[in-house]
């Protein structure tokens, strides 16, 4: 008997999926999340979730687990007192930040602080020029006092240490590096050109100033973690979730904490990914709505898309521009200010707003009576009749349409001069063409093509919105998937162990050989394969894939071209022209190719885990059409009769045409007039459109 | 005519800017321009299939607010909405039809639905490079400036004009890289046609015209009930900016009445014999920018909103150079109308203005690479924020025009020339109840091998960033070449080894510095931005002998006397 354990360790709850690796059959549970010590709550959750399963501790072979530790203590400043070391003439440039408004006519802008203070950089005499060549030597002795005052007088518990140029040669980093140990052999030391090796010393610095700054607090997390789960008998392996969709063991996660921001999101998409190959839909949005915000996701070739830049601690609601920026690989994530808890309100033009700022789930919306009194999306859709006042959470909790109808009266309808119902629609809508917005902004930024793919909707608030931004987005089909309420939890074992790093270096294809090639990629491969080395990973288990970003010499944006085994220079040409066509409708130019980053993506083996995994029990044995509700139907203007179907009470093949409700525990799916779905033998509802104006 | 519930009018306008923001978004990613890609300094516009706005995207610089229906209408007349064919192409970049200098291409695509012309879209972005000697100050005519394209079909009826892209690639600099933006422009033009048709479909509409109206009005009344807000009466300023030779004053005044904003420039002086005049159109963006932040910063960019603010301004004037004089550095010019309208109203609206930037330093950097490649572009440093009520101006952040830092590592690399140092220069921002922000220092030493070329165009030089409501003005900008300093208007030859620095300005505080919370004075003290001397002198703060805290009573007998 063996099992494993997915964790999400969110800001509210902590999601555990127990799986039986021989039956398939899938355990949840949840627990309120400890935030001063999440590694409590894991405890906690996995000796309640075994002893009520019967499962032997010594039975569980791995734990993936995702946590929000790192991105909170970054939005909260609880990291620690860090120091930096800097390239003499160069200390403001975190403070000097991208010399960019993120606003152009709002005049009161607010910048996120940097992690460390301006009178903890110290300026170090040494310069690296930008081909790698050294112009100037490294002061050691400038290190050694630096090093010594930071500790001495500031009690720096990390240090960062930032050089310019360093992706071109590390040395005088690493240098000072071996300085500092030899001094304070505990003082964390990150190196810039070890964090990401990527040129842009603004954001480079900033990633690895804040891999400083929490590797402290991680290192503790961990310690107790993995003391807890020894004191249990655990024996297995524990791994934890990187904001790349790849999971780290403890050595990797401590040495880059920077790595694991976002990494409860980022399984919500790979679960995504796994249910499409698991029903052949290998290009999918990923949409996940709940409480405050909307997450989305592009899938291609049943592979999250990444990317390299990702945006901490934003001090303006969801403006870009306004937080942190890191460049570490991440799920391509969209973000948007748009949830069960929006505001809804009249703006200073006299038109209907909705969120960013949201209720969340406290004081929470009117409908709860939780203290709540403003207008939010659950109120709008519970007004028009989307969710059942009395089955919400499987009814543990009821919900009060009355304050939801007045709130939408008092605070959008009298002053719109609209109807209630109109009102609520408009809140609806609304959020519905915020996303669709955000999809659609997104997709052609990166030259995704979504209208053939299908989407996939969870969270709480996602199922009641998707039919009607797939429909503006002309998305066919979308997918329920069962158990929505712990995808993430679930998607954290779908993944295998995986680092993925780049180097910048510039490269002009015509002059390019197979020596150059290899030269190229062997820093990044050296340091990728030592890093798994490091991490007690056996490296015949790996993969090695490598990818360039490449571009019109000149042109600002690259795209990214992967490299299949034994690919030789003169075929790159080739790719890129390929991929560049994928992505932009516009000819290419008769212009020179330039490679810009060399990227190196190490995969273990992936998890057996599709093979055994079935959740779907089949169904309960209930009445499926549990009553009938009015909703409003937007193609009518008015109140329809809808059943309401109870999800778990359905078996494979049932078809249900619109306007419908189906109901679960976490979320309810809308089903509107023309539309219709079925239920795959996996237990998921496979929606379409039936009437025909996709 | 199709009417709109305030329900339906926010959908549908929320997807017009939509529409229009995706068109930005794939202009940016397939540029080639270092403006367009970092700057933004790019517009996409929708209009109805009478010309006019509904919409323009978020993202683009103040130079763009409201010059579009002006460009549409040029473009029209040279050739009439019922003479255009599916798969035209018009474009141009003359500075008085567009936006004021000739980098700017304005590309124009109408859209049909099957053989019914329902709107248009348009975009504007800085090109790459357009001849002549570009954007530098010794410029006297226009015609030294590059080609003029006079509006004209670069596609007609599908085919595109062979004659008119090798006119253009004959006349400029890095021809695969202009070409390549103005094929992007008119791609992301074809993208915003297809997506302006599907929404006509979405919402079973069968002309825009009736939206623009409602967005239109829509704007203008919510305008219009801000503008009624800021008290009736006549608010005049004057100020004086760097010109070749000699000081240029540039003259206000602010009309508010009821519902109506009028600015009129009388009072400003000639146009000079150097590329920093000022097309109108730029002169009225800069305008309707100045009232947007101040009355509706949130609102979305269209005609309607414009309505209310009527601008004018002198044909002998600075701000309204006609033809053929030179326009290409038109901004070190334009910008001003933002902290001299500011300066206007400061008094009447003072928890809502903003104290003087220091204004962006402009360059063009022209030369050979150590590996021989040429370099030829335009870089920008910023200087200080000017100060608000309540809210200190941000050291080294730009205004009123946007840009992204060209970042050390990429400068180094693209031009074989070191940076030396990039620092910001505390204290440079005006003191202040609340502090203006700081401006910075770089120095550049040319280790290219050949001979650099820098073309300046800095102000700031001698007319500081000046504070309001008692603030102190910021510190000067200056250059110097090897520690001497040089003409802030020249083209400086920089010999291999030379160094060059550049010390940006200080933006202007806003009120008494003496009101400043001793706290902050405190922090400011420690983070080094406010030397113990300066706390004392300007701030009436005493700190402790160590520094680490303030001398209350030192410091209540020094503000008391």
């Amino acid at each position: 008997m063996s099992h494993r354990l997915g964790v999400d360790i969110g800001g509210t709850f902590t999601d555990f999926a127990l799986v039986d690796d021989q039956s398939g059959a899938l355990a949840v549970h949840k627990q309120l999340t400890t935030p001063a010590d999440p590694s409590q709550c894991v405890l906690a959750g996995l000796a309640a979730l075994l002893a009520r399963t019967g499962t032997d501790i010594a039975e569980l072979t791995t734990i993936a687990h995702g946590t929000t530790l790192v991105t909170n203590a970054v939005i909260e400043r609880k990291g620690a007192v860090t120091g930096m070391l800097v390239t003499e003439g160069f200390r403001d440039v975190l403070d000097i930040a991208m010399e960019r408004r993120y606003d152009l006519f709002d005049l009161r802008l607010h910048f996120a602080e940097p992690v460390v203070p301006r009178r903890l950089r110290l300026e170090i005499a040494e310069r690296v020029m930008f081909d790698g060549a050294i112009g100037a030597p490294i002061d050691e002795a400038a290190v050694g006092q630096a090093v010594t005052r930071l500790v001495e007088e500031h009690g720096i518990e990390a240090l960062a240490v930032c050089f310019l140029h360093s992706y071109a040669d590390p040395s005088h980093e690493e240098r000072a590096r071996e300085i500092a140990n030899t001094l304070y052999p505990d003082l964390r030391v990150t190196t810039s050109n070890e964090v990401l090796p990527f040129m842009r010393e603004y954001e480079r610095w900033t990633t690895t100033t804040i891999n400083a700054y929490v590797q402290p607090l991680t290192d503790r997390y961990l310690d107790h973690l993995e003391s807890g789960l020894a004191e249990m008998g655990f024996q297995g392996r524990l791994l934890v979730m990187t904001s790349s969709g790849g999971m780290a063991t403890p050595p990797l996660a401590r040495r880059f904490p920077v790595r694991l921001v976002e990494s409860g999101p980022a399984a919500g998409a790979l679960m995504a990914a796994f249910l499409g190959r698991q029903v052949g839909a290998p290009d999918l949005l990923s949409f996940d709505m709940g409480g405050t915000t909307a997450k989305g996701a592009l899938i291609r070739d049943n592979r999250a898309l990444r990317r390299y830049e990702f945006e901490i601690a934003r001090e303006h609601g969801f403006k870009q521009g306004s937080g942190l920026p890191l460049r570490i690989p991440v799920i391509d994530m969209i973000e948007i200010g748009a949830g069960g808890g929006s505001i809804a309100a009249v703006d200073d033009t006299n038109l209907l707003a909705v969120g960013p700022q949201s209720a969340g789930a406290d004081p929470g919306p009117a409908c709860y009576r939780r203290g709540g009194t403003r207008a939010t999306l659950t109120d709008a859709n519970v007004a028009l009749g989307y969710l059942v006042p009395d089955a919400f959470l499987g009814g543990e909790m009821e919900l009060d349409a009355g304050a939801a109808s007045d709130a939408l009266a008092r605070d959008v309808a009298s002053a719109l001069d609209v109807e209630v119902p109109r009102a609520a629609w408009g809140v609806h809508e609304v959020i519905n063409e915020d996303v669709a917005r955000a999809f659609r902004v997104h997709a052609s930024e990166i030259g995704f093509d979504y209208r053939r793919c299908a989407m996939v909707a969870f969270g709480g608030s996602g199922p009641a919105h998707a039919m009607r931004v797939a429909r503006k987005l002309r998305i066919p089909k979308v997918i329920f998937p069962v158990g929505a309420g712990v995808m993430s939890a679930i998607g954290l074992l779908t993944v295998p162990i995986s680092f993925a790093t780049l180097r910048s270096g510039d490269a002009r294809l015509e002059t390019l050989d197979a020596a150059g090639l290899e030269a190229g990629f062997a820093p990044v491969e050296r340091q990728a394969r030592s890093l798994l080395e490091a991490a007690g990973l056996p490296l015949d288990g790996i993969t090695l894939e490598r990818r360039l970003d490449m571009r019109f010499y000149g042109q600002g944006h690259e795209v990214e071209v992967t490299l299949p085994d034994g690919t030789s220079p003169a075929r790159l040409g080739e790719l890129f022209l390929a991929a560049y066509a994928k992505a932009f409708a516009v000819t290419p130019l008769d212009a020179g190719i330039e490679i810009v980053n060399w990227k190196i993506e190490a995969n273990g083996p992936d998890p057996d885990f599709a093979e055994r995994y079935h959740p779907f029990a089949g169904p309960s044995g209930g009445d499926p059409v549990a009553r009938r509700v009015r909703v409003f139907d937007p193609t009518s203007g008015d109140y329809v009769d809808c059943p309401v179907y109870d999800r778990y009470a359905l078996p494979a093949g049932t078809t249900i045409e619109g306007p419908a409700l189906i109901q679960e525990n976490e979320a309810t799916t809308v089903l509107g007039t023309g539309e219709r779905l079925e239920v795959d033998s996996f237990g998921n509802l496979v929606a379409t459109f039936a009437d025909g104006e996709i | 005519m199709t009417t709109f519930d305030p329900v339906s009018l926010k959908i549908l306008w929320d997807r017009l800017v939509a529409v229009a923001d995706e068109l930005v978004l794939s202009l940016v990613r397939t540029s080639f321009s270092m403006n367009v890609r970092e700057g933004y300094d790019l517009s996409c516009m929708i209009f109805d299939a009478r010309g006019r706005l509904l919409t323009q995207g978020s993202y683009s610089v103040p130079s763009f607010t409201g010059t579009a229906p002006a460009t549409i209408g040029h473009m029209l007349r040279a050739f009439p909405a019922e003479t255009l064919r599916p798969g035209d192409i018009v474009i141009t970049n003359d500075p008085w039809m567009g936006t004021g200098h000739l980098f700017d291409i304005n590309v124009m695509r109408p859209i049909f639905r099957g053989e019914r012309l329902v709107g248009f879209t348009m975009s504007v972005t800085h090109l790459p490079d357009i001849g002549g000697k570009g954007i530098a100050s010794d410029c006297t005519e226009v015609y030294h400036e590059g080609l003029r394209l006079p509006v004209c079909k670069l596609r007609d009826d599908g085919v595109l004009n062979k004659m008119l892209l090798d006119l253009i690639r004959m006349n400029v600099r890095v021809p695969e890289q202009t070409i390549g933006d103005l094929m992007a422009n008119v791609a992301c033009n074809e993208v915003g046609g297809r997506a302006i048709i599907e929404f006509m479909e979405e919402y079973g509409l069968d002309e825009i015209e009736s939206l623009a109206d409602a967005v239109n009005d829509h704007a203008e009344t919510a305008m219009r009930e801000r503008i009624a807000e800021i008290p009736d009466g006549t608010y005049s300023n004057a100020i004086s900016i760097e010109g070749p030779g000699k000081a240029i004053r540039l003259a206000a005044c602010v009309t508010v009445t009821g519902s109506d904003v009028g600015i009129d420039f009388t009072g400003t002086d000639d146009p000079v014999r150097a590329s920093i005049n000022v097309p109108f159109c730029y002169t009225r963006a800069q305008s309707n920018y100045v009232i947007k932040c101040l009355t509706i910063p949130s609102l979305p960019n269209n005609e309607g909103a414009m309505r209310p603010i009527t601008v004018t301004a002198p044909e002998t004037c600075i701000l309204n150079a006609q033809p053929p004089w030179p326009t290409g550095a038109r901004h070190s010019v334009g910008h001003f109308v933002v902290p001299l309208l500011m300066g206007a109203l400061a008094e009447t609206l003072p928890d809502r203005v903003q104290a003087d930037a220091a204004m962006m330093n402009v360059f063009s950097v022209q030369g050979r690479h150590r590996d021989g490649g040429e370099v030829t572009s335009l870089f920008f440093l910023a200087g200080g924020l000017g100060a608000m009520q309540g809210l200190a101006g941000r050291a080294v952040t730009p205004a009123p025009s946007n840009m992204t830092v060209v970042p050390t590592e990429i400068w180094e690399s693209r031009t074989s020339m070191t940076i030396e140092r990039r620092q910001i220069l505390p204290g440079t921002g005006g003191d202040g109840r609340w502090r203006g922000g700081d401006g910075q220092e770089v120095v550049f030493r040319n280790d290219s091998g050949h001979l650099f070329e820098f073309a300046l165009m800095g102000q700031r030089t001698e007319f500081p960033a000046q504070g309001f409501a008692g603030g102190g003005a910021g510190a000067l900008r200056v250059y110097e070449v090897n520690g001497a300093v040089v003409n802030p208007k020249a083209r400086i030859e920089l010999a291999p080894g030379d160094q060059i620095t550049m010390r940006e300005a200080g933006g202007g505080g806003y009120g008494e510095a003496r009101q400043r919370e001793p706290d902050r004075v405190l922090r400011d003290v420690r983070d080094g931005v406010v030397s113990r001397e300066a706390a004392e002198d300007i701030y009436g703060v005493v700190l402790s002998t160590d520094g680490k805290s303030i001398d209350e009573v030192a410091t209540a007998n020094l503000r008391a006397s």
